[in-house]
């Protein structure tokens, strides 16, 4: 079985003319695709073929069972004037604002963290914890706590707010701010390990002779360690602006299931209304390729930035 | 200047305290509402175990469990499979198109689940895989495999040239070379792609959501967040369901963290 493998890969691919002078060479590069071909096969499959089938799919009228309608452009531009589209954009816009919040705490905190004061490994340990739990879990906790008898509102009660009962999930236009506050929350485990990554690769030294020639504490932190951060505060952008993006499904579906009204529906979960709620296949494709579009651009901008100063 | 330094690491210790709490509260409330009876819990006063014998009434709980530690392990398996022997070719074997092979396959690693999961649905139902473990464990293959490859690829890629060469020169083959020598070294690498992976299945949601809709399969995360169009479960029974549902994953976070914390930085730091 493996040798036949082997033989088909070997009569498929054009023959570099060196590497097949020398039977060694050939010998290493039949090795190469045949162990390459299991990962080929299930992500090309399983991955490449459906995000290629979402493209197609994005041009037509489809409910998932007839054959789709070829309509062109058109799919487009449908989806863009359909008000209930623009809304969803919109609070995909809106998360954006929770994204500066999400990587100033955490970056914060490393800073504290970095001092190393006696029993940093165990903060960082905790802070680190809410990663390994899923949104499901965290929405249902988040529910309570934004509940009229949670502990949101006892926090209020008790600093004399009591009169104020923000209720900030029963109301679509305060729904959303639910939901970016729980981001902030979970994300913030992942961007401070970014952070206190980045600041261990800063060389001790640096701060050694900037305490010599004189630089206080505060100096030493706008003048040496942001600037030596960039790198890693662009990344903590990116990577939370990837999760906002196509990360927190389980979270809306759990938390809100998109409402009330329109009012927590971001782009992934409008996908799935779409598809698997109301049939229109097509409609999800199309919001899959604005989707897919968005999430790779940003994602090129990552790879860039990781690259750049190797 | 003692005085100002001792202040200083006060107002640390205060900071990062309040934060432990932020960062605590969600778990220490789950665990107190889960050992309090829905009276007892709108009392605030009380503790007992009803929630949670309420709750294996309600919810398959074992078979749930049983089902995503099914899931996530098989998947795990291939995971490892494809990422081992890819990285193994495009690391270190490196032939005429391993960099564009890598290439897309790093590029696979861009695409957000929603964009595909339409057309993979309708794939996989039109094959008939739906509501067979298999169907979600090999989309969860097919999305966890291109991270895991561009992991190993990097790993492999840092091993020294010379461990090919000499044992070529001692007679082993390729496939040898594999088995006998590169997994070995690359179980650092395993390790963290196994931690990464498993957070990552045993905590999602919506491919157990599309392709296994029948109570029989369902892994614990679609168990618990479909409970309330079946029957009401009140909150300290949700929080008992979500604490066994975490549970779990934060287990292997604890004994594993150093390998997930490496994974996340890997390719950020050198």
């Amino acid at each position: 079985m493996s040798s036949q493998a082997e033989a088909t890969i070997a009569s498929d691919t054009p023959r570099p003319r060196r590497a097949s002078r020398s039977p060694l060479a050939r010998r290493r590069r039949n090795a190469g695709l045949l162990f390459t071909l299991p990962v080929v096969a299930l992500v090309g499959s399983l991955l490449i073929l459906p995000i290629g089938q979402t493209f197609y799919y994005s041009f037509t009228n489809w409910n998932g069972f007839e054959p789709a309608q070829w309509i062109g452009l058109s799919a487009y531009q449908n989806l863009f004037s359909n008000p209930e589209f623009v809304s969803v954009i919109e609070n995909n816009g809106l998360i954006i604002l929770a994204i500066p919040v999400a990587v100033v705490l955490p970056l914060a905190v490393a800073f504290l963290i970095n001092t190393h004061v006696r029993g940093w490994r165990i903060f960082r340990s905790v802070f680190f914890l809410p990663t390994a739990v899923s949104w499901v879990v965290i929405a249902y906790v988040a529910r309570n706590f934004f509940d009229d008898s949670g502990l949101l509102q006892s926090l209020l009660d008790h600093v004399g707010l009591g009169f104020w009962h923000p209720n900030l999930l029963d109301h679509e236009h305060s729904a959303l701010v639910a939901v970016m506050i729980t981001f902030v929350w979970s994300m913030f485990g992942t961007n401070m390990i970014v952070f206190l990554s980045g600041m261990s690769t800063i060389d001790q030294e640096i701060y050694d002779a900037a305490r010599v020639d004189g630089a206080g504490s505060l100096a030493v932190m706008f003048r040496i360690t942001f600037p030596l951060l960039r790198r890693f505060v662009q990344l903590a952008f990116i990577i939370s602006l990837i999760t906002a993006f196509s990360a927190l499904f389980s979270l809306i579906y759990v938390m809100t299931s998109g409402g009330p009204g329109y009012g927590t529906t971001t782009l992934e979960f409008f996908i799935y209304q779409q598809a698997f709620t109301e049939g229109n296949f097509g409609v999800a494709a199309t919001a899959g390729v604005v989707l897919f579009l968005g999430v790779f651009g940003v994602s090129m901008l990552l790879i860039r930035l990781l690259r750049s100063d190797d | 200047m003692i005085w100002r330094r001792r202040a200083a690491r006060g107002l640390i210790y205060a900071t990062l305290l309040l934060v432990t709490v932020v960062m605590v509260y969600p778990f220490w409330f789950m665990g107190r509402t889960s050992l309090r009876s829905l009276s007892q819990y709108y009392l605030g006063r009380g503790y007992s175990l009803t929630s949670w014998h309420d709750l294996l009434q309600a919810l398959p709980v074992a078979r749930e469990l049983f089902n995503s530690t099914l899931i996530t392990t098989c998947a795990i398996a291939l995971i490892l499979t494809a990422s081992t022997t890819a990285g193994y070719a495009l690391g270190t074997l490196r032939y005429r198109f391993s960099g564009t092979v890598f290439l897309v396959l790093a590029s696979a690693m861009m695409v957000p689940m929603q964009s595909m999961i339409i057309p993979e649905f309708v794939n996989l139902a039109r094959i008939g895989f739906i509501n067979h473990y298999y169907a979600a464990i090999l989309v969860y293959a097919a999305l966890g495999s291109p991270f895991a490859t561009f992991l190993m690829t990097t790993y492999f890629r840092r091993l020294p040239e010379d461990v090919i060469e000499a044992s070529l020169i001692d007679g082993l083959g390729y496939g040898k070379i594999f088995f006998r020598i590169m997994l070995p070294l690359a179980v650092p690498a395993i390790v963290t792609v196994a931690v990464l992976q498993f957070i990552q299945i045993w905590d999602d949601l919506l491919v157990g959501l599309l392709f296994l809709q029948t109570p029989q399969q369902r892994p614990i995360t679609v168990g618990l967040a479909t409970i309330p169009s079946q029957h009401f479960l009140d909150v300290p029974e949700l929080m008992a369901g979500s604490l066994v549902s975490a549970l779990p994953a934060v287990i292997v976070y604890l004994v594993f963290q150093r390998y997930l914390i490496r994974g996340l930085t890997m390719g950020m730091s050198k």
